[in-house]
């Protein structure tokens, strides 16, 4: 979800109409599924919640779809494309390095401070979210005056030199991936090639390494700059002609006039951008079946109309024609959502349900639910702890041989890098935390503890569990074997304990719980145990699976 | 006075019997007497002394405690002691030397011990510059120095009450004993609290005093989280929705794939949610079910959509994570099979990579739901709203369109609350045909996930996010019940 910083007078010299802000937030802000997170004097900050509408992410995009909520246009925005004779010659080599490319040129356009904010932020949005940080999209904007005839991009060798931008020497391609602050962080794309990829014009000069950096001669935009050069390169031919579309769509409103460009794979020729509208078709019934009402023709029309694309009402259905760079229509409920945006969704009357349904908690509930019952009958007080935690707690802490655990890959610390295979050291830890309250301190958690387990679907076995912790001078083996014995016999459970012997407890006094097939453990934590959570008191627990 | 006397408590009456029989008694004497524990002797003078039934004193006594080297002494025996036994064993003279060795004194005790010999003329130096006994040691041999006096009396009896005994100062000097002074309370019975107790007798059954302040008793009681999610759990099953299982831990295929996220939506990346490290892949459901999920996602699978026109990975699609939202429960539903009308929810323990802080855990619970039914966007929204008035109160609900990747249409609800003002309270749409076709399911499916934490939070009156998992045993015991 992209956030955009725009300017409020911009915005409305674009629309031709004055907002207030009110009408900002609560009207055109929702028109494009957008969430205003501040208005600080000129400058908006907007919050695009639609990551398939990359065509919104500027003030341009913005405004040509308000214009449709205002009536200040309808229907499918029309571009004029004119035909240049410029032609760039791919390289079939690229294959498996960065194949594709879609060129455009710019001309007469008045670069503004403005502009050239905006135009950077959609080229970063576009590249970061909608290109996955270039990989799949990559743009590159140049100074047209500076480039000459008719351009190659094709596969170099690491050894070709250019100078990149915001530098003044040289640099070969490979010192550019290893030292150029950009190759450094867009490097990994072209990790393992042997060649790399470049966009040179009929003199060699370079203009662009795609996707890490411009050449300094023509890469860098001013105010200066007159006439632009756009290129795309990614590897689906789609993507990156939407991607050039959207840029040369928002080119386009601020007045220039735009020149397709001939791409060559050889024995293919294809021509960019094109602008081609495409047709989806909509049935009427699944417009109905979806909002809960049929809506009269005229009316559909003028919705779909609204949101900048053409309507042909047909018997059975009505054929939607769109920009080719709405990314987000996939399907006819696509363009249904859009009626319901364009009839406004607060207009519409909640209907309430009412459905013959029964409710039902899940078995395991009852059992858990049943057992933390008791336990609040025993006086004991419920605590809640994470189930993400430590090694060093759940093992090392407890005196217990190395063992694995279900593991994170992407831990964001070492403190909750594992699930828990137990609650006890989560509840020994919670009384080390609390050894400034009144003593005896009774605590319990009825909850999952996560195990290894080929067998199972996810690999891993999701256990429920009760651990009872009891702290204070007089605890030890006869309290918590009362609270077992008091547990079980609330609810009818046979019980056995045998004695055991457990790193954890203390030697005698520990035994292993059995519950028909459910097992678990009970005794007296020993001193060393107590020491490695900086307990004083001693404290008695009980663990048993549920 | 009727009044009083009835409503005294088991303890005064003790206390006022035990004083009627005698004239002025200290608290461990009435303790003694009326076989009371000393805390309910203090208590219970205490009330009397404020009842006006009693009169009570306070006085200061000294009490001693021994030091470390007058256990030794006891345990020992006194140096000038063991320097005469020793000087005896030797046959009555001997060298500074030996005697050390013999008594094992110290040099310190070993100039105690001369000081007093010298005193009582028990030894003295002869030429050869040895120890001589005098004769006169016979005293000492017999115990019948006041401080050996003093140290059989301490054996024997303690230190209480030693303060009459000769050798007190002496020890005190010597570091011996040490003295601290203490408050102790004397009471004696006035003609008040004779009166009182003579009704409180003749009365036989005594009346209770309602003032009496009562010690504290800590409950068992839910954890005010967890009671929380029970109410809301209680709510969702009385509006007629079935509970879904919701593991902590589930395959990409359900959190994702299922739901038509593509495999390079950046929402999967490794920032915006966990994976597991071990174990790494499960397995997946029937081969049917795991084609028609990737057609949706390569072409459509013949739904209308385009699909996202990629090549899908199963490896991918197996890998394990903890589940980051609740709708990974809700695809696991759809699969395993559904009625049709049906209601169900979760409410789901998810993950997110989020560091904890005071609006963020990395563990939190997310209230999810499903309605199959032939409902639409009006239905779905009827449903929100009465969510957002049941569950938060709301007074007023609105509308925001918004994108999930699973819904079309989609919405967010914002509810505004009496207190709280207008919060978002979470995101609903209905479920896209290239995710409910597949799965061979023919109505709308409506579905919703709110965030129920920050209701959570108000409910329970704390600011910081962490504290639904409180470590804090105090306020655990202390927070009152919270009714929804």
């Amino acid at each position: 979800m992209p956030t955009i910083e725009i300017s409020k007078k911009d915005l409305e010299k674009l629309l031709g109409k004055k907002l207030s802000e009110e009408e900002l937030k609560e009207k055109a802000a929702l028109f494009v599924k957008g969430e205003i997170e501040a208005i600080e004097n000129d400058a908006i900050k907007i919050e695009l919640k639609d990551t398939t509408r990359p065509d919104l992410w500027s003030v341009e995009g913005i405004a040509r779809e308000l214009a449709g909520l205002y009536g200040i246009q309808k229907g499918l925005p029309k571009f004029k494309v004119y035909k240049s004779n410029v032609c760039v010659q791919v390289d079939p080599k690229l294959k498996g390095i960065r194949p594709k490319g879609a060129y455009a040129i710019a001309k007469g356009i008045k670069v503004t401070e403005r502009l050239l904010e905006q135009l950077i932020q959609l080229q970063e949005k576009l590249c970061e979210t909608f290109g996955r940080k270039r990989r799949e999209v990559a743009i590159g904007i140049f100074d047209y005056d500076k480039v000459e005839g008719n351009l190659r991009y094709y596969a170099a060798k690491p050894e070709t030199e250019f100078v990149p931008l915001g530098f003044s020497e040289k640099m070969s391609l490979k010192e550019i991936l290893a030292k150029h602050p950009k190759g450094i962080e867009y490097g990994k794309l072209l990790e393992g090639k042997q060649r790399f990829p470049l966009l040179v014009d009929s003199n060699n000069e370079v203009l662009s390494m795609p996707p890490i950096i411009n050449s300094e001669y023509s890469g860098k935009v001013t105010t200066e700059t007159k006439n632009l050069f756009v290129d795309v390169t990614g590897f689906d031919q789609e993507l990156i002609n939407m991607a050039l579309e959207i840029v040369c769509a928002a080119l386009h409103d601020r007045g220039a006039r735009i020149e397709s460009v001939t791409v060559n794979y050889g024995e293919e020729k294809i021509v960019t951008p094109e602008f081609k509208a495409r047709k989806i078709k909509v049935p009427l019934k699944l417009i109905e079946r979806t909002i809960g009402e049929s809506i009269a023709a005229n009316k559909l029309k003028r919705f779909i109309e609204m949101k900048r694309m053409n309507c042909t009402l047909k018997k059975n259905c009505i054929i939607a024609e769109y920009p080719s760079y709405r990314a987000d229509v996939l399907h006819p409920i696509d363009v249904v959502e859009d009626v319901l945006i364009a009839m406004d969704y607060n207009s519409i009357t909640p209907e309430a349900v009412k459905l013959p349904c029964t409710g039902s908690e899940l078995a395991e509930r009852k059992t858990c639910n049943a057992v933390r019952e008791v336990c609040i009958g025993m006086q004991l007080q419920e605590v809640l702890t994470f189930t993400l935690t430590s090694k060093e707690k759940q093992q090392a802490k407890m005196l217990l041989p190395e063992q694995e655990f279900v593991e994170l890959e992407n831990p964001l610390s070492g403190e909750y890098a594992v699930f828990r295979k137990s609650i006890v050291p989560e509840l020994l830890d919670f009384l080390a935390k609390n050894k400034h309250c009144e003593y005896p301190q009774k605590i319990f958690e009825v909850g999952k503890v996560v195990h290894l387990n080929e067998k199972k679907e996810t690999k891993v076995d999701e256990r429920n569990v009760v651990c009872i912790a009891l702290s204070g001078k007089e605890a030890g083996f006869n309290e918590i074997k009362a609270h077992l014995d008091a547990l079980c016999k609330a609810l009818s459970w046979r019980y056995e304990i045998k004695r055991a012997e457990h790193s954890s407890f203390k030697s005698g006094f520990c035994a292993m719980i059995k519950i028909g097939e459910k097992l678990g453990v009970i005794g007296e934590i020993n001193e060393n145990v107590l020491k490695n959570f900086g307990l004083k008191m001693p404290v008695a627990v009980l663990e048993v699976e549920l | 006075m009727e009044e009083i006397a009835k409503a005294l408590s088991e303890i005064e009456v003790k206390a006022l019997q035990a004083l009627n029989a005698n004239a002025k008694l200290s608290e461990n004497d009435i303790a003694e007497k009326a076989s009371m524990n000393i805390d309910s002797v203090r208590r219970a003078l205490a009330w009397l002394k404020e009842k006006g039934l009693a009169n009570v004193y306070e006085k200061e006594v000294s009490i001693y405690e021994l030091t470390e080297k007058g256990k030794d002494v006891v345990e020992r025996g006194l140096p000038e002691e063991r320097l005469i036994f020793a000087l005896k064993k030797l046959g009555g003279k001997a060298k500074i030397a030996d005697i050390l060795k013999e008594g094992s004194l110290s040099n310190e005790e070993l100039n105690v011990a001369l000081g007093k010999a010298r005193r009582y003329n028990l030894a003295a130096f002869n030429e050869n510059k040895e120890l001589e006994l005098t004769g006169l040691e016979e005293l000492i041999l017999k115990k019948e120095l006041a401080e050996q006096k003093l140290v059989e009396r301490i054996k024997q009896h303690g230190l209480e009450n030693i303060e009459d005994c000769k050798a007190v100062n002496e020890f005190l000097k010597r570091g011996l004993i040490e003295r601290r002074s203490k408050i102790i309370m004397q009471a004696e019975i006035n003609e008040r609290g004779k009166q009182a107790l003579k009704i409180a007798l003749q009365a036989g059954r005594r009346v209770y005093n309602l003032a009496v302040e009562v010690p504290p008793i800590y409950i068992g009681k839910k954890q005010p989280y967890a009671r929380f999610l029970d109410e809301i759990r209680r709510k969702l099953i009385v509006m007629g929705f079935k509970e879904m299982e919701s593991p902590l831990i589930v395959q990409e295929f359900y959190n994702f794939d299922v739901l038509f996220q593509p495999q390079n939506h950046p929402a999967r990346e490794w920032a915006s949610t966990f994976r597991l490290k071990k174990p790494k892949y499960g397995s997946l459901p029937a081969k049917k079910v795991v084609n028609a999920v990737k057609a949706a996602h390569e072409n459509g699978a013949g739904t209308g959509s385009r699909g996202w026109r990629y090549k899908w990975s199963i490896k991918q699609a197996k890998r394990l994570m903890p589940a980051a939202h609740g709708t990974a429960h809700s695809a696991r539903q759809l699969i395993k099979g559904i009625e049709v009308p049906g209601k169900y929810f979760s409410l789901a323990r998810c993950y997110r990579p989020d560091k904890p802080d005071k609006t963020h855990l990395m563990e939190f619970n997310q209230l999810e739901g499903i309605i199959a039914a032939e409902l639409n966007f009006k239905h779905l929204l009827g449903v929100l709203k009465q969510f957002a008035e049941e569950i938060a109160g709301a007074e007023k609900v609105r509308f925001y369109p918004d994108y999930y990747p699973f819904t079309e249409p989609s919405v967010q609800l914002s509810a505004k609350h009496p207190e709280l003002g207008w919060i978002e309270f979470g995101g609903a749409g209905l479920f896209r045909p290239e995710m409910l076709e597949p799965l061979g399911i023919e109505c709308n499916v409506l579905a919703w996930g709110l965030g129920i934490d920050r209701l959570a939070m108000f409910k329970l009156g704390i600011e910081d996010m962490r504290e639904l998992f409180s470590s804090d045993l105090e306020w655990l015991r202390k927070e009152p019940l919270v009714v929804l």
